[in-house]
């Protein structure tokens, strides 16, 4: 299964899995394969919410380089 | 007397001198209104006039005292200056030092919202279809704000419960004094440049009205206005409005309550993680059953009953049609059979041999049945009886029988 780049990405890519799943046409063969990938994503949405820590920067505002002079 | 002459600047020494003796001039405190106002941009030094109904005072305010100041001096804004009055030799003006400055009460300070509010406000910088939405799950937030105020503990308090995958990049300003409306306008910009942020929080904690002024600015509406990332304030506490406020995407209470405002709930998502979860065992839990019976319905023990039933149902067929079969038969023979009888009788009332019985005899010629009016004289014809058969020799055939004789009688 390809990552997902981002929680957000995940859920969306979950509730399409669901949605397929969900759907009678699937079948048996395709849903287990849905099934598994679905559960992946779980895990990482689900790692995502449990393991992040904030993470904060800075940015100087001294070095950041400001459109036009001001008045 | 001829008088001696003195330089121009022996003439403002003096003057000088002299203003310095007046101890009334040392120790002012000023009431008058803000005209004019100007800050070097380079040294912060700031120069304005103050004036009232009739006079006017040229006053400067060293970048040192200017920055402690909690307030942004607007146009108009009536103050009470503190500080003292003297001479500047090089130009002979009479001016004021200002060592602190205040507004003079909430009316001056109200009025200069109020007509800030009311000119932004003509201008659109409020207009509800130029604010933009926050997206639902932000990965970096930026924020503008004090490295050291409780506002930004706030904000990581929150953030860190609520949504902790979340990236924080902090844009450190001061929040109050002169360098902080500079350095807020900076932080907005710099944040948006950086162009990670996909919000942009300005925020503070709560303080006094003074100390909340300079986000009443102007130029920090505008930057904000013109930010193109959605922005967020979140100034002082749910009473406080300030200017940005209007300006602002989102006007939150408080930084906290920003904070809540700008990220999902972790503790939301883990119960809709689980929903999920359900929902996925649920639709593979129906999907096998569904093609477990699908399969029984193909087994060859289902595939016996299935026939067994359609036998049944055959047999049971075949035997109704079998009774009506007999049925229609049975009708059908009793019917012939008393069409039978009916011709039987008919053909018995008419059986000639049954006449022989009552006596009467039948002519028969050469096996056949002769008429009487064809019999030639000297032929032989056989006579049949009920009882018996005689063998005659016609002697004679005459015209006129029974039939004659019968219409006679008649």
């Amino acid at each position: 299964m390809k990552q997902p780049k981002s929680f957000e990405e995940g859920i969306a890519r979950l509730k399409e899995s669901l949605d397929v799943l969900g759907q009678e046409n699937t079948s048996l063969n395709d849903s287990v394969k849905i099934y598994a990938e679905a559960a992946e994503l779980i895990r990482y949405c689900h790692d995502c919410l449990e393991k992040h820590k904030l993470q904060v920067e800075e940015i100087d505002l001294q070095l950041a380089r400001l459109g036009g002079q001001e008045e | 007397m001829k008088q001696q002459a003195i330089t121009v600047t022996v003439l403002n020494r003096y003057a000088r001198q002299a203003l310095q003796q007046v101890d009334l001039l040392q120790n002012l405190v000023v009431c008058g209104e803000i005209a004019g106002f100007n800050r070097h941009y380079k040294s912060g030094h700031c120069y304005f006039a103050l004036r009232d109904a009739q006079s006017s005072i040229k006053a400067v305010m060293f970048a040192r005292q200017a920055s402690l100041l909690g307030f942004q001096p607007q146009e108009g804004m009536e103050v009470l200056v503190y500080g003292h009055a003297d001479l500047f030799e090089r130009d002979g003006a009479f001016q004021l030092y200002v060592d602190y400055m205040r507004p003079s009460g909430m009316g001056s300070l109200q009025k200069a919202f109020d007509q800030l509010k009311a000119k932004l406000e003509q201008e659109g910088l409020f207009d509800p279809a130029h604010k933009k939405r926050l997206p639902p799950m932000p990965q970096t937030i930026g924020i503008v704000t004090s490295k050291t105020g409780a506002a930004l503990q706030d904000i990581l308090n929150v953030m860190g419960r609520r949504w902790p995958g979340v990236k924080l990049i902090l844009a450190p300003v001061s929040v109050q004094g002169q360098a902080a409306e500079e350095e807020i306008v900076k932080g907005i910009r710099a944040l948006e440049q950086d162009g990670r942020s996909q919000i942009i929080l300005v925020a503070r904690g709560g303080g006094s009205r003074e100390d909340l002024w300079v986000f009443n600015s102007e130029r920090i509406a505008r930057a904000a206005y013109a930010c193109t990332v959605p922005l967020v304030s979140a100034v002082g506490h749910e009473i406080d409005y300030t200017i940005l406020d209007y300006v602002a995407d989102l006007r939150a209470p408080t930084p906290s309550a920003a904070a809540e405002l700008c990220v999902p709930d972790r503790e939301e998502w883990l119960r809709k993680m689980q929903d999920f979860r359900n929902n996925m065992q649920n639709s593979i839990q129906k999907k096998l059953e569904l093609c477990y019976n699908k399969m029984k319905e193909l087994s060859p023990e289902s595939a016996r009953e299935m026939n067994r039933a359609r036998l049944e149902q055959r047999q049971e067929q075949l035997k109704q049609l079998g009774l009506l079969a007999g049925e229609r038969i049975e009708r059908i023979v009793t019917e012939k059979e008393s069409q039978l009888a009916a011709a039987a009788a008919v053909a018995h009332s008419l059986n000639p041999y049954q006449v022989l019985a009552r006596g009467y005899a039948m002519v028969e010629t050469d096996g056949s049945v002769a008429q009487v009016e064809k019999l030639e004289p000297g032929q032989t014809v056989e006579l049949i009886g009920h009882k018996a058969r005689a063998w005659c020799r016609v002697e004679e055939v005459k015209k006129g029988g029974v039939s004659d004789e019968a219409t006679q009688i008649l």
